[in-house]
């Protein structure tokens, strides 16, 4: 695994009364070359119209920015391929792209393209520093405006942040609170004082506090989309995952050897994995009767652990969830909650998959959604790796 | 005289939170208050009991005061609590 982790991850609110948005967001991470690539647009009006306009400009800045061909030709295509609004007989999306590569020396290298959002702010540490960018005039036929593209290729070092909105951050409050709205000027100041508060606040929060600002500064209703995506160069935070008994009595004392030597959070799913553990530790397992739900069985409390749950239902369920990108504020305080927050906040996660098999899970009263470890681990690790771009590793013991 | 402690543990392992378990943990809304004040409820991880082939011994499990029973529902649980409290 690698000695930085690339955090990426964006908040979004709709324009009040919409049930879609005009603003998209797209992240993918090449597993191989470890190029990620971030796209944002927003598309021209909002509701379903706005939808298209942005998903088509993002996919196909998207998928262009992993080709060989030059930004400019990719910036016509897409261009010339966006449907004509039927009300303005125009056709016109922005889009931001961040094409970010991993360097051996713990820097990273970014290609920005930028046209007509608002500009991409690079923070080091709370500090911002200005994007040195070359100007491109496209000189499109048929354009119905001066179609400037802003491309610029800089380092980013751990601790540095990206962070791109759309101008429903900059124009937030405007005509209420402020005359001109936030501004970019605003946005600055505030993302400022957080990381001069909370140096270390992850992508996921910084994100969200932005956009619950401008949702604030529109008095709670947003007069357009406000989307806000966040990439931070950090230090990996790690978290291990032991689920499921070692295969033989004698693999016990090497999966505490392991659990003892990591440097990251721990979490146990499983009562019988638990006993374990907590026989290795010489200490104990306390129910946590304050925090279950009917669909899952309460967490427990261990010393030395962040986290200890039942196995197979709470694992099923994390795996869900990961998978339909749950919001945690739409769950309920339960052990499935506080395991996905924990996943949200690791960059990397390894497992350590007991593979006994538990005797009591082959009854067949017992429900469906009991599978088998292996492949509900299997699922947890692809959501985490496809849906948050997390790194993942597992071993089986 | 009546047992004014009884010791209550609900396993919450898997095979009994799915067969019934959880109904249990909802203890606070079928118990008497005047039972509740002198149990002592928690939550325990696996008790072992359900790994058997006997179809008469079957999840949900409940340890009163050191005693495993089988099969406890809402209401076996009411009496299995009265008869500990007049034991």
């Amino acid at each position: 695994m690698n000695e930085i982790f690339i955090d990426v991850d964006y908040n979004q609110t709709y324009k009040a009364g919409q049930k879609i948005g005009g603003d998209v967001f797209l992240q993918s991470r090449d597993p191989v070359s470890q190029q990620i690539v971030c796209t944002l647009s927003d598309g021209l009006g909002n509701g379903v119209k706005a939808n298209v306009l942005a998903n088509l400009t993002a996919n196909m800045a998207h998928k262009l920015s992993f080709s060989p061909m030059h930004l400019t030709k990719s910036a016509k295509i897409i261009m010339n391929t966006l449907p004509v609004c039927n009300e303005r007989k125009i056709s016109y999306s922005t889009f931001t792209i961040a094409d970010i590569r991993p360097n051996l020396d713990k820097t990273v290298t970014v290609q920005l393209i930028e046209y007509d959002n608002p500009r991409v702010l690079h923070f080091s540490h709370s500090a911002v520093i200005d994007i040195v960018a070359q100007e491109i005039e496209l000189h499109r036929e048929g354009a119905f405006k001066h179609e400037i593209i802003r491309q610029s290729t800089f380092s980013m070092a751990q601790g540095d942040r990206l962070i791109m909105f759309t101008d429903g951050v900059t124009q937030s409050g405007m005509g209420r609170s402020l005359p001109l709205g936030w501004r970019q000027a605003g946005v600055v100041e505030f993302i400022t004082n957080i990381l001069q508060k909370d140096p270390h606040i992850s992508s996921r929060e910084l994100a969200e506090l932005i956009t619950r600002r401008a949702s604030t500064l529109d008095g709670l209703a947003a007069k357009d989309d406000i989307t806000c995506a966040v990439i931070y160069v950090r230090k990996p935070r790690k978290t291990l995952i032991v689920t499921g008994p070692p295969f033989t009595k004698e693999r016990d004392a090497q999966l505490g050897e392991r659990m003892r030597n990591f440097d990251g959070k721990k979490i146990v799913s499983g009562g019988t994995t638990a006993q374990i553990v907590a026989r290795l530790f010489q200490t104990k397992v306390k129910v946590d009767l304050s925090c279950w739900s009917p669909q899952v069985p309460p967490a427990s409390k261990m010393a030395g652990i962040d986290l200890v749950t039942e196995g197979m239902l709470t694992l099923g369920k994390v795996a869900t969830a990961l998978e339909n990108k749950t919001s945690i504020y739409a769950m309920p305080d339960d052990a499935v909650r506080r395991f996905v927050m924990l996943l949200l906040d690791s960059d990397h996660v390894s497992f350590i998959v007991g593979t006994k098999i538990n005797e009591a899970h082959q009854d067949p009263s017992i429900p469906v959604e009991i599978g088998i470890r292996r492949t509900i681990v299997g699922r947890v690790r692809q959501a985490l790796e496809q849906n948050y771009l997390k790194e993942t590793v597992l071993e089986y013991i | 005289m009546g047992q004014h402690n009884i010791m209550v543990k609900i396993c919450v392992g898997t095979a009994c939170f799915v067969q019934g378990g959880a109904d249990l943990l909802l203890y606070e809304d079928f118990l008497d208050p005047s039972l509740l004040r002198i149990c002592t409820i928690e939550g325990t991880s696996c008790l072992h009991c359900c790994k058997t082939d006997d179809q008469q011994l079957r999840a949900p499990f409940v340890e009163i005061n050191g005693v495993v029973h089988a099969n406890v529902t809402p209401k076996r649980l009411i009496e299995l609590l009265r008869e500990a409290q007049h034991a």
